[in-house]
């Protein structure tokens, strides 16, 4: 089984992204997927571009930003775009950690019946505490975002079908909303539980949501 | 502007405005949120888009009313 993961990192969003991404890489190598990793400068459309041809990946995992039409790379340069190359992402589950994209980019991916794609339909949002810049791993602020995210992956490379990772990484954000909007919380975790609202409820799985990782 | 999903506005834009600056205020001032491409933004910066009413005010003004609306929806979660 083959993953591509494209991670830029050239802004604190990018960074932690990319950062926490690595979970999702270190679950993957442990499961015996073969991992393609372009990260920073190989994050780029002709790189990423070459490899999904070479390769045929089983599942892609997108990290960076993104808009209504695509999701870029390292240098901001368009990497998959509606109308461009959006039939790249056909024959494997795609997930793209990135705002926006699913209002375009993701119904056009899902046109075709062997494509399956979950995105955002707005922004993603998260929380962070400016004193771990440099260390996105090991910021508590952060964490609750991006293990909901990463739930997506993981829930995939344990064989489950599309639909259900999403649905469980949904139930992820709900699960640290529900913590950090008790009555105790401090004003920065209500502040947080709203951004993970936010999030669970922009999430959506689009095209084939039986498609599974075998 | 702010979109409301009902029909009879409850809150106005001002009213809105306030709450969410009301709420930034007490975050610590080492939060920091990330709005994808806009950037991340300190405490300050937030409170300051807020006030003049740009992009990032009208989002967070957004994320404030989705929040508001979940109370409806939290019976059923």
């Amino acid at each position: 089984m083959k993953m591509i993961v494209t991670r830029p990192q050239y802004d604190i969003t990018t960074k932690y992204l990319s950062v926490w991404a690595g979970e999702v890489i270190n679950f993957a190598k442990e499961k015996g997927i073969e991992v393609f990793d372009l990260i920073k400068e190989k994050a780029n459309k002709n790189d990423f571009t070459g490899r999904i041809k070479k390769l045929k990946p089983d599942v892609i995992f997108l990290n960076g930003h993104g808009n209504d039409d695509c999701v870029t790379s390292h240098d901001e340069e368009k990497l998959v775009e509606a109308g461009d190359n959006h039939d790249i992402l056909r024959g494997a589950i795609t997930y793209a950690l990135s705002c926006n994209s699913r209002k375009i980019l993701g119904p056009k991916v899902a046109e075709n019946n062997e494509a399956t794609y979950i995105g955002y339909k707005d922004k993603f949002i998260f929380v962070a505490d400016s004193n771990y810049s440099t260390r996105p791993q090991d910021d508590p602020r952060a964490k609750p975002f991006m293990e909901a995210s990463n739930q997506v992956m993981i829930s995939l490379l344990k064989g489950n079908k599309a639909g259900e990772a999403s649905e469980k990484s949904k139930n992820k954000f709900k699960e640290h909303f529900m913590k950090l909007s008790s009555s105790q919380a401090d004003p920065d975790s209500l502040q947080a539980a709203q951004c993970l609202w936010w999030n669970m409820r922009n999430q959506v799985c689009l095209g084939d949501l039986d498609a599974e990782l075998k | 502007m702010v979109e409301y999903k009902n029909t009879k506005k409850i809150l106005s834009d001002d009213e809105v405005r306030e709450l969410v600056m009301a709420r930034l205020s007490v975050l610590s001032k080492d939060t920091m949120i990330s709005l994808g491409s806009e950037g991340s933004f300190t405490r300050d910066e937030l409170i300051k888009s807020v006030e003049n009413g740009d992009n990032i005010g009208e989002k967070l003004a957004e994320i404030q009313l989705e929040w508001l609306r979940s109370f409806k929806e939290r019976v059923a979660v």
